[in-house]
């Protein structure tokens, strides 16, 4: 059963790519997954598609730390184009940083509905998707 | 000689005797008269009696025996004289006789009897007498009138003086004075040339003179004298000069005196101020003089003829006056004339009126009545004397009321004034002085009654400072207690001023007594306070002397409260601080307002010994008697200064610890940041690849996992690898790998290894070393400094432009400083600039960047004490700047 919830991955790490994408297609949740390498990438293509809401994603999973554009500066410009975009759209803070300061900070922005520590569980992962899908479907 | 011719000759006696014009007698043996004269009968008042035959001492019983043994002498033959003698007749007269008795002889050795001759001189006497009173009442009129005679014999140059000339001249009795001594007595001036001009004349024309000069006597002493001179002619040339001297001067005074109180009187009487009116006996106004005129408005010819009172008096004062002097003569007021009463007892009414001006105004005039009498003694009218007194009662009223005003000032300022005659001890006290002292008014008061209440304990200080005063003449404030009937304890406060008579002798002391209790228990319950102030305090007044220190202050200066009371305040302020000091405190009298002094600046005080003491000044305005006065409190902040000094050190110690500490967090928070980024993510990423290897499910599956292994572990390693070339740098920061190296040879070397990039890109590389040529550096870390930056510069090249660098040494502000510059990519550093220097930070899409080279180039600039910094312009170009330390 899979969902029709578009996935999107904003992250440098080539590995962490793979192991996501192929994650969301071992466990059948989605078949729609998009990938941007850093922040201005995901930005761009979100400027491109604001009032496209099929193409436009459902939830996001941010990195913080990436080249050009990190995962603080993407939320700085989306707080900006939120009120353009016609979707709303979760975001989930992903990171390997147990930083307390990176994990504070990201809790200030209520834009934010969670920090994940990587590696991201199947059961998370799972239970983000399901709970995403049925809150649509209402 | 022959009978008959005896008894003719005897008869012819007889007849001689009888007819002789004197008083004579012819007796016999026995004393009986055998003839007498006609002048013997009428001296001795015999007339019609008969005496021949008759014993003398029959007729004259009042003979007493020493006249008896006299004629019985001469009966002997002895002749007895007398030129007067009284005799005292039997009827108690007294009559004046000479005599001459002798005998007469029968033959020449036989005595018949007495022949008596005498004569009445009784008169003549009399005459004599008086004459004699006449001259002795003459001497005593001279002495009394003073009247002299004087004399001048021109022949033999000789003046004479009586006794009284002398002592009008006052000189003594035996002086003998010469013509031109006795001119030269004659006042220089008109008195002088008078007496000179007259005796000119008088010896010339012998023209007598009457002169009234003043004369300047032998003790200095100037008087108004009257000399008359005669002369007395010889041959018709001048011999002499006599006359008489008196000393006029009394009468001269008074004259003076009398012609003066004349002027008065007619000065008085023409006055504009005295008022002089006059009534017959019937009341009716006969004169009114200018000054009445000029009082009640009225001229004297409307006046005259009136009838007075009634014209500008007050009915009822007319009244009232009546009813007074009926009651003092005890008379019935009703049929009663007051002026006739006044006339009667020749007395006279001094009172106060109040006159009626004929434009209405009153006045208060004081009015003299009186009666007038003409020479017989007989009532002709009255005299009424008046003068305006009505400024006299309004300063009269002005004065009162002063008084008043002075009683309620001196309950208000519980003042008193005292005097006191040394004298007499007489005392007199203000009503005020009553209260303070609680006594009785009217008590009779001397010095003891205000001595009896000087407490006990102040005594002895009273009486001295009073005997010094009296010796010393004057009075210096005295404070004392005084202790009163009921035991209330008063401090009080004396001035005086001491009152000297001519000669310099105290006679009188006056002044003023306060009751300065109150202010005395202010002065010690501010003294108290002030004592009782944590501070120093000292207090200054607008003059800039020092009223009263506390004994915190005392303890601060090193000075004592009395030596320093009335000293300039500048005696506690250093030299250096003395100059401004009078300005500022001017300022402050002038807004007088509490507030700290030299805000900002430290202040210093100097104690007795000359020592600085750091203080804090808080100065307060205080308003007192004596004016605004300023009250400095002082604290000695020496503890505190040493506190602050110590605490500024631990301030600066913990500052340069804190910078440590805040570079070491920085260092830390690296790590962490390092360790969650770059370290947990590839092994997160391992975790989730061994996951899906486990579950792989077939070799193809399996192969690519690995390769994905493969790429993870690379990238640990080399993360692993900068992180123990990062720590290297740290420990290897020691002096012994610093060496002087020249930027131009590491320049060289660096682009030899870059040669294959520059020559490709075609870059144009140039660099100036000359202001700041080499440096003790870490040779390797220089080399990897220089290829990070030019190597960067070249990796980051703009797409559009040939690559221009340019790498430059100098000194800036004396920092010395390494500097390469682009014309590449830029970096946006308002995004990027909190990360430029972090580990694996990118900031490029640049397949070679790896955010390595920047992170270790900080590190080893740092490792050095120095700084890394950067400026960049998006698609103009970098510029890296390291400031070495």
């Amino acid at each position: 059963m899979n969902s029709t919830l578009n996935v999107c991955i904003v992250d440098d790490d080539d590995i962490y790519q793979f192991t996501m994408v192929k994650t969301l297609r071992s466990l059948k949740l989605t078949d729609s997954i998009m990938v941007f390498s850093d922040g201005e990438e995901a930005l761009d293509f979100m400027l491109d598609n604001l009032h496209n809401d099929k193409e436009l994603p459902d939830v996001i999973f941010l990195d913080i730390d990436m080249p050009i554009m990190d995962g603080f500066q993407f939320m700085e410009e989306y707080v900006r184009i939120k009120p353009k975009l016609g979707k709303k759209i979760t975001i989930y803070m992903v990171s390997s940083s147990v930083d307390p300061v990176d994990i504070d900070r990201a809790k200030k922005i209520s834009e934010i509905t969670d920090y994940i520590v990587k590696p991201i569980t199947h059961d998370q992962l799972t239970g983000i998707i399901r709970e995403l899908d049925s809150s649509g479907a209402l | 000689m022959h009978k008959n011719d005896l008894k003719l000759s005897g008869e012819y006696n007889k007849i001689f005797i009888e007819q002789a014009p004197t008083a004579i007698a012819m007796l016999d043996r026995d004393m009986r008269y055998i003839a007498v004269s006609q002048r013997w009968i009428s001296d001795y008042k015999m007339e019609g009696k008969e005496i021949i035959g008759r014993s003398h001492y029959d007729i004259f019983p009042e003979i007493g025996e020493d006249w008896k043994i006299n004629h019985q002498k001469c009966l002997n033959g002895a002749i007895d004289i007398c030129e007067e003698a009284p005799f005292k007749r039997a009827d108690g007269t007294i009559q004046w006789i000479y005599w001459d008795v002798r005998p007469w002889y029968i033959s020449e050795d036989k005595i018949g009897g007495l022949l008596m001759h005498t004569g009445d001189i009784t008169i003549q006497k009399e005459k004599e007498r008086e004459r004699a009173r006449m001259i002795e009442i003459l001497d005593k009129t001279n002495e009394v009138a003073r009247i002299g005679t004087w004399e001048v014999n021109l022949i033999k140059n000789e003046v004479y003086w009586s006794k009284m000339v002398c002592e009008i001249h006052e000189v003594p009795d035996d002086y003998k004075p010469s013509l031109e001594s006795a001119i030269n007595f004659y006042k220089q001036g008109e008195s002088r040339d008078t007496i000179q001009r007259v005796m000119q004349e008088i010896m010339a024309t012998g023209e007598p003179f009457d002169i009234e000069v003043e004369i300047v006597t032998a003790k200095g002493a100037s008087i108004w004298v009257r000399a008359i001179g005669n002369g007395e002619f010889v041959d018709g040339k001048c011999v002499g000069l006599f006359g008489v001297f008196q000393d006029i001067n009394e009468r001269k005074l008074s004259e003076h005196a009398l012609s003066k109180a004349n002027a008065e009187l007619r000065a008085i009487f023409n006055s504009k101020t005295v008022a002089i009116i006059t009534t017959n006996d019937k009341g009716i106004i006969n004169s009114f003089n200018y000054g009445a005129e000029n009082l009640l408005g009225y001229s004297a010819s409307e006046i005259i003829g009136k009838k007075a009172p009634g014209i500008y008096t007050v009915k009822e004062e007319v009244e009232k006056f009546m009813l007074d002097m009926s009651l003092k003569y005890g008379q019935d007021p009703r049929h009663f004339d007051p002026l006739k009463e006044l006339a009667e007892k020749n007395e006279f009414d001094v009172r106060e009126w109040t006159y009626i001006k004929k434009d209405g105004t009153r006045l208060t005039v004081q009015v003299t009545l009186s009666a007038i009498k003409n020479e017989e003694g007989e009532l002709i009218g009255f005299l009424n004397v008046a003068s305006d007194i009505t400024e006299r009662k309004q300063a009269e009223v002005e004065l009162l009321r002063k008084n008043q005003l002075l009683n309620f000032a001196e309950r208000l300022t519980m003042i008193g004034n005292w005097q006191w005659n040394t004298i007499t001890n007489d005392v007199i006290w203000s009503s005020n002085l009553y209260e303070i002292f609680n006594v009785e008014e009217n008590t009779r008061l001397t010095y003891d009654t205000y001595f009896s209440f000087v407490h006990p304990e102040d005594k002895d200080m009273v009486t001295d400072h009073v005997q010094y005063s009296l010796k010393e003449k004057k009075f210096p404030d005295l404070l004392h207690r005084i202790k009163l009937m009921d035991g209330t304890v008063k401090n009080i406060q004396l001035l005086a001023e001491i009152i000297t008579n001519d000669a310099g002798e105290v006679i009188e002391l006056v002044g003023t007594c306060q009751d300065v209790t109150e202010q005395r228990m202010a002065e010690i319950k501010f003294r108290g306070l002030l004592e009782s102030a944590p501070d120093a305090m000292v207090i200054v007044n607008e003059a800039g002397k020092i009223h009263m220190i506390n004994k915190q202050a005392e303890k601060l200066f090193g000075y004592s409260a009395k030596e320093l009371a009335g000293e300039p305040v500048e005696i506690l302020i250093p030299e250096d601080y003395k100059g401004k000091h009078s300005e500022h405190r001017s300022d402050f009298f002038a807004n007088p307002k509490t507030r700290d002094m030299g805000e900002g600046k430290d202040l210093y005080g100097i104690n007795r010994k000359g020592e600085l003491i750091p203080i804090q000044i808080s100065l307060s305005p205080l308003k007192t008697e004596e004016g605004v006065l300023v009250s400095a409190a002082i604290r000695d902040i020496t503890s505190q200064k040493l506190a602050e000094r110590r605490i500024l050190k631990a301030k600066e110690e913990l500052e340069i610890f804190s910078k440590k500490l805040v570079s070491k967090n920085a260092k830390l928070a690296d790590f962490t940041h390092i360790t969650s980024h770059n370290l947990r993510a590839p092994v997160s990423n391992l975790n989730s690849l061994l996951g899906f290897y486990k579950l792989a499910e077939s070799e193809e599956e399996r192969v690519d996992l690995f390769e994905k292994f493969e790429t993870v572990i690379n990238h640990l390693t080399l993360t692993l690898n900068t992180l123990v070339e990062a720590l290297n740098i740290k420990k290897d920061n020691t002096e012994e790998t610093l060496e002087d190296i020249e930027f131009n040879s590491v320049m060289v070397k660096t682009q030899e290894i870059l040669s294959g990039e520059i020559m490709g890109t075609g870059a144009e590389i140039k660099s100036d070393f000359t202001n700041f040529p080499q440096i003790a550096y870490n040779k390797i870390y220089l080399e990897s400094i220089f290829l990070n930056l030019v190597g960067n510069a070249l990796k980051y090249r703009s797409a559009d432009r040939v690559p221009k660098i340019f790498v430059s040494s100098g000194i800036e502000n004396g920092k010395k400083f390494l500097k390469v510059s682009d014309n590449g990519q830029g970096i946006n550093l308002k995004r990027h600039g909190h990360k430029l220097f972090g580990l694996n930070k990118v900031f490029h899409r640049h397949p070679d960047a790896k955010g390595i080279g920047l992170f270790l180039t900080k590190m080893q600039v740092e490792a050095h004490g120095g700084s890394i910094s950067a400026e960049s312009e998006v698609d103009v170009g970098t510029t890296f700047k390291i400031n070495f330390n």
